[in-house]
């Protein structure tokens, strides 16, 4: 841990005297995680939550690998990335499901993971969805959606119409009395949300809580989950690997891999500037190409795409979305391929091609030969088709080659 | 469901141990529990000490004793084997105590150390609907007619099946116990195991049975009868010692007095066995009915390991 | 930068310390006892003297081997007689199914020492059978497949219970799904939905080898005439023949734990191999099947196993109860209620042995109940560092003999210097039963914890639960229904231990164990009997009334 991301360690109060001060606190028991926190009140910050230098190691395998995240109240941050990446465990973390190795969590100014710091999950005051719903199942409906009231000390009768109210905000009071087993997917996940926002917690945390329903369901929840945590002006950390989701709901998302962020972001700036080659195609923005310079511009898989621009180097990779592309007549086009799919969406058709590749370039041998773009077509195409292809030099991303 | 748990174990520890308080004399028997426990009443009628009592085999006493050494408990030990008067004696565990009521008792049942408050003696426990012909020495049951229909309790596990054994086995002559072997008699565990298929009928006689527990079921109207064979039999002391460590010396000194007694020496006779003192009467054969083979003690037991090993011998095929 | 320190759950601390106190105090002395010979006494003089001669016994391979080929032979009766009456139960519509699991669960109720005594009784030579139908069984009774039978009636439940719950979690799903893809139903059986039972079946035949290792009553009783020596007799004859040999008995009991061990570690072995995560599922209720043609024959099957392992040992001691005098015979004239009513009008301190026997089974139950469940969720839920000597903690009271229990918390609890102690009171009986009853309860558990997604605790430990509170919510109603079936079974075995009541029962306290076997010991065999049946009567009893009070009738096991 040499070099320190420096954006998010003056509001973290994970400094030595800080620590000191903590220690001495924790001590005397009581004073982490309760309200009255002085150190809190001292330490107050618009962030709220702030992770810095986070590591988990389970034996000598890296889970994460030095994780810095900042998130400001009342923002939504998606943790996009795939299987295995180390977003679910990042989310754990800062519920407190799992200790770190080493680093910092503080939320809300409070430092809750720490050296010799580490207040529990039911002193952290969060909500929490998860991908199973994890619904008690010996609790009706109602009773799983007063469980956090219950802990919380709320008395009986506001505890009724707080559950009622966030059962209502879901839209399942009718089924208050029922077991949840006898509720529909859908539905369960709703009662899950309700119970995780009927205590009011500041901070909710998402961990892919759509991705067990239908394509159909999954968007209508994303539309209700996104008008719930703006209503409710709540901070959100929202794991998901449906780029869609992250991208609908964040105000910033970042992207993992291999227990690192790649990118952290906003959704514009994402699309429009991936930080990597790895990222853009993880968010599926297009097709990424290894180029190669020669005499007379770039080239790929041996065909001569031109001057487009780019860095000065040997070879580059670069990024080319379905926007940067323009269908040509075959004969006239210096790039051509082959129609491979061609998929049904909304605003027509997404058509793969699969590019034309010189097989005798040896050196493209992996990236040229069998290299796929994706256009968009109003209209349909037959498989097999062939296509010609015009690349628009100004809507390329460049990336240094690795 | 945790608090109730949680309740209920505490009420259930407090009902243990306000239930178990030490008593005043605490007696190791190895004896029948009605006869401790007619005893212990008797007694603290009598003298207002309480008494608390562990019956089990010999074998389980020593067991609890052994494991007990470092922190004994039992202030009075009632063993059904002399052996562990004259073993306990030489490990220096017994406080020395004559009673003035063991004077009635014959010199060969007392020690400085230890006294009978009883006496069994083994006999052949026959079933007379067994069809076999009423045996009347050891040596009928090795005869054709009990072929395959003879128990005999195990001498590793009976004290008083063991001196037995010694005493038929006088001189490293097993030829009795081939004999019975041959013929197809068996061993089957302790005293009880013996006589058990004997009053069902599986098999005929237990060639050694401890003879009050065969009178006792007499007395209950089972079908068995308590032949002591002419050629003579041994007897099973039951010595009473006071352990040395026993902080109630005087309470403990009283119960073996009490023991001795008159009406202690009654109620070890309504258990059928003999009682100690010769000058009380019991409703069955006595000591001087008898006939006693001599047994050298310390011989005996000397050979003790060897003499098991010869008998498991004769008996394993 | 030094770690962050989360804080061990409670649950687990309190797990930890229970299974310290009921298994490994007991157990450290053992072991201590076998190194010194003179710890009774409170001495550690000479250690490792004792350790030539036990384990140089000549004998003790022979022993050993013995033990290892009982426990081998139990196990595969049992798989034999278990695992098809556990299928047809499972999979298919067995008509009276609750009347079954009720018969095959009275074993488990029936003491082995009375059990055994119920068959001598009824089986040797002028013995019930013979007095009913002429012919009597000893040649069979007595000998090494006569041990091995006896032994498997009271243990093949145990793999029926597990194997029928396993095979009814995982129902024909799969079987279905082999089907589709061209298996007949035997193969698809044979290779999909078979395997798939295997975590049951590999922990009911570990149990199964486990407790036939360990029991010492029948090997006792029928071995000793078949010169059939095992490990549990010799420990026991060390340990009651004077001169006392405790390092010698503390020596085999290791051998004993040794094999126990071993069987343990190639259960998980044969468990690692592979996943079975689809049993750890939500149980689907799969639709049974009708058994068409071969409803008489399993019928049958079942009717045979029921009246051999339950009707006749019950009725052998129904007969002795009733008997007036065992010489007298089944006649009429000799038959009557005497013996109960000697111990209803409690003349012989049956009463008294009852409530001490039945409370301590009920604490017991309670004991066992938590801290099998505070076990369980250790070793299946925490990530506590360690949590492989708690397993092991749970299972090793499976194989160390009940006697030997009881002589490790006398060594144990009777130092001296204790400023309290349990022993000499009723405590210490609590403690050798929650020691040797303890894997019961952490077996039913621990299967029921594989079941319970991760998330479920995770989700009340964010809404504000404590670990403790999260346990006591969420954890501990989800496992109820398991926990509670676990914990009749301890009751009711609780309710009659006999080994080690015999040995630490402090003085002054009889137990409907030590009382039934006192009686035996001094020729009162009917009376012994009578308590018997009138034990087996409330152990079943209990149970299926709170059971169906629940509203949970026929699910006990």
């Amino acid at each position: 841990m040499t070099v320190r991301s420096q954006s998010c360690l003056k509001p973290c109060p994970g400094g030595a005297e800080n620590l000191h001060l903590r220690v001495t606190l924790s001590a005397y028991g009581g004073g982490i995680g309760t309200r009255g926190d002085p150190l809190s009140a001292r330490t107050k910050s618009d962030k709220a939550i702030c992770a810095k230098d986070l590591t988990l190691n389970y034996g000598t395998t890296q889970i994460l690998r030095g994780i810095d995240v900042a998130l400001p109240s009342g923002q939504t941050l998606a943790l996009l990335g795939p299987s295995g990446c180390g977003k679910t465990t990042l989310l754990r973390l800062v519920a407190g499901l799992l200790a770190p190795t080493t680093g910092e969590i503080a939320i809300h100014g409070q430092l809750v993971a720490g050296p010799s710091v580490f207040v529990p999950p039911e002193k952290r005051q969060l909500g929490m969805v998860f991908q199973d719903y994890a619904l008690w199942p010996h609790l009706t409906v109602a009773g799983n959606v007063a469980f956090p009231l219950e802990m919380a000390g709320v008395g009986r009768a506001e505890r009724e119409a707080r559950v009622t109210a966030a059962l209502d905000r879901v839209g399942l009071a009718a089924m208050a009395a029922r077991s949840p087993s006898a509720l529909s997917g859908g539905q369960q996940q709703r009662v899950a949300i309700a119970r995780a926002i009927v205590a009011e917690p500041r901070i909710v945390l998402f961990d892919e809580p759509l991705s067990n329903l239908d394509r159909e369901l999954r968007e209508t929840m994303v539309a209700e989950l996104g008008a719930l945590i703006r209503g409710l002006g709540l901070t959100a950390i929202y794991v998901t690997h449906d780029q869609s989701e992250a991208l609908t709901l964040a105000d910033q998302v970042a992207v993992m891999d291999s227990g690192q962020i790649a990118q952290l972001a906003s959704p514009e700036h994402l699309v429009e500037q991936p930080a990597s080659a790895k990222v853009a195609e993880f968010l599926r923005l297009g097709a990424v190409l290894r180029l190669s310079r020669d005499a007379k511009g770039w080239a790929c898989a041996g065909h001569d795409l031109g001057p487009l621009g780019g860095p000065q180097s040997a070879a580059a990779d670069v990024l080319i979305t379905p926007r940067a592309l323009r269908r040509i007549d075959v004969d006239a086009a210096a790039l051509t391929g082959e129609v491979l799919a061609a998929q049904f969406r909304d605003t027509g058709y997404a058509v793969t091609v699969r590019l034309d590749g010189a097989a005798a370039d040896a050196r493209a041998g992996t990236a040229g030969t069998g290299q796929t773009v994706q256009i968009s077509s109003d209209t349909r195409l037959r498989i097999g088709e062939r296509v010609g292809l015009q690349i628009l030099p100004d809507r390329l991303r460049w990336f240094p080659a690795p | 469901m945790l608090k109730t748990a949680f309740h209920a174990s505490v009420a259930a520890t407090a009902l243990f141990v306000a239930g178990s308080a030490l008593a005043d004399v605490t007696v190791y028997t190895a004896g029948p529990e009605k006869l401790i426990a007619d005893l212990a009443a008797g007694f603290t009628a009598e003298t207002g000490t309480k008494v608390e009592f562990f019956q089990a085999t010999t074998g389980n006493v020593m067991a609890r004793i052994e494991a007990e050494a470092a922190n004994p408990v039992v202030d009075v030990l009632i063993s059904a084997s002399w052996d562990t008067a004259t073993d306990f004696a030489a490990r220096g565990w017994l406080e020395p105590y004559t009673s003035p009521n063991a004077e009635m008792v014959p010199d060969f049942l007392k020690t400085d150390t230890a006294v009978a408050q009883g006496v069994a003696a083994l006999a052949i426990a026959w079933n007379p609907n067994s069809g076999t012909p009423r045996p009347t020495e050891w040596a009928d049951l090795a005869k054709p007619e009990f072929k395959d229909l003879v128990n005999l309790p195990d001498p590793a596990k009976s004290g008083s099946a063991f001196e037995l054994v010694a005493a038929l086995s006088a001189g490293g002559d097993m030829a009795m116990f081939d004999s019975l072997s041959a013929n197809g008699a068996i061993v089957a565990g302790a005293n009880a195991d013996a006589l058990n298929p004997v009053l069902q009928g599986a098999k005929a006689a237990v060639f050694g049975a401890v003879d009050y527990i065969a009178l006792n079921g007499q007395a209950k109207g089972e079908s068995i009868e308590v032949i002591f064979p002419e050629s003579g039999t041994v007897i099973a002391p039951r010595p009473v010692m006071i352990m040395e460590w026993s902080q109630n010396q005087d309470e403990a000194k009283a119960f073996v007095d009490y023991m001795l007694s008159d009406a202690g020496q009654a109620i070890v006779a309504a258990q059928n066995l003999m009682p100690a003192r010769t000058d009380v009467a019991a409703d069955r054969a006595l000591i001087a009915d008898l006939k006693i083979l001599p047994i050298d003690a310390a011989g005996v037991y000397g050979k003790r390991a060897e003499t098991l090993e010869a008998f498991s011998k004769a008996f394993a095929q | 930068m030094a770690r962050t320190v989360e804080r061990v759950s409670p649950s687990v601390i309190i797990a930890a310390a229970g299974l310290a106190l009921v298994v490994a105090v007991p157990f450290v002395f053992i072991i201590l006892q076998a190194i010194f010979p003179e710890l009774g006494r409170g001495s550690l003089a000479a250690p490792f003297s004792a350790l030539a001669g036990a384990l140089g016994d000549p004998a003790l391979i022979g022993m050993t081997g013995n033990t290892l080929l009982l426990g081998v032979l139990v196990v595969g009766l049992s798989a034999l007689i278990g695992v098809p009456l556990a299928v047809a139960r499972a999979l298919f519509k067995v008509p009276g199914a609750v009347v079954w699991d009720l018969m095959f669960l009275i074993p488990f109720m029936i003491p082995p020492y009375i059990a055994v005594l119920g068959w001598i009784m009824a089986l040797q030579p002028r013995g019930y059978l013979e007095q009913l139908v002429g012919v009597n069984l000893a040649s069979f009774l007595f000998s090494v497949p006569g041990i091995v039978v006896i032994m498997t009636l009271n243990s093949f439940p145990v793999v029926y219970f597990a194997v029928s719950r396993t095979l009814e979690t995982v129902g024909s799903r799969y079987a279905d799904v082999a089907r589709v893809f061209g298996a007949s139903p035997a193969r698809a059986f044979w290779r999909v939905t078979l395997p798939l039972s295997t975590p049951g079946l590999a922990a009911s035949l570990l149990l199964v080898f486990a407790m036939a290792i360990e029991e010492y009553g029948t090997p006792a009783a029928l071995g000793a005439r078949a010169g059939f020596d095992v490990l549990v007799t010799a420990i026991d004859l060390r340990v009651s023949d004077w001169p006392i040999d405790l390092p010698g008995a503390a020596i085999l009991s290791l051998v004993l734990v040794a094999l126990s061990f071993g069987a343990f570690l190639m259960q998980r072995w044969i468990l690692s191999r592979r996943s079975y995560e689809a049993t750890t599922g939500k149980p689907q209720g799969s639709p049974k099947r009708d058994l068409g043609l071969w409803k008489w024959p399993v019928l049958l099957a079942f009717g045979l196993v029921a009246f051999v392992a339950t009707g006749l040992p019950l009725l052998a001691i129904l007969a002795g109860a009733l008997s007036k005098t065992i010489s007298g015979g089944l006649v009429w004239s000799n038959l009557g209620f005497s013996n109960f009513a000697a111990i209803l009008g409690d003349t012989t301190g049956a009463l008294k042995a009852l409530g001490t026997s039945l409370s301590l089974g009920v604490a017991t139950a309670l004991v066992t109940g938590l801290l099998g469940a505070l076990s369980a969720y250790a070793v299946v839920k925490s990530k506590v560092r360690g949590r492989g000597v708690i397993d092991v903690l749970t299972i090793l009271p499976n194989a160390l003999p009940g006697i030997v229990v009881a002589v490790g918390l006398i060594l144990a609890w009777n130092q001296p210097w204790l400023p309290v102690t349990p022993y000499n009171t009723a405590l210490i009986l609590l403690l050798a039963y929650c020691c040797i009853l303890l894997p019961q309860p952490v077996r039913y558990a621990t299967a029921a914890f594989h079941q319970i997604g991760d998330n479920l605790e995770a989700a009340a430990r964010v809404s504000g639960a404590s670990s403790l509170t999260a346990f006591r919510r969420i954890l501990l109603p989800l496992i109820a229904p398991s926990l509670l079936a676990a914990m009749l079974l301890v009751f009711a075995v609780a309710s009659r231990e006999l080994v080690a009541s015999v040995v630490v029962a402090p003085v002054g306290v009889s137990t409907i164990s030590t009382y039934i076997w006192r009686q035996f010991e001094q020729g009162s065999v009917g009376l012994g009997m009578a308590m018997a049946f009138v034990t087996i009567l409330i152990t079943t009893a209990l149970p299926l009334i709170v059971l169906s009070l629940m509203g949970r009738r026929g699910n006990l096991l």
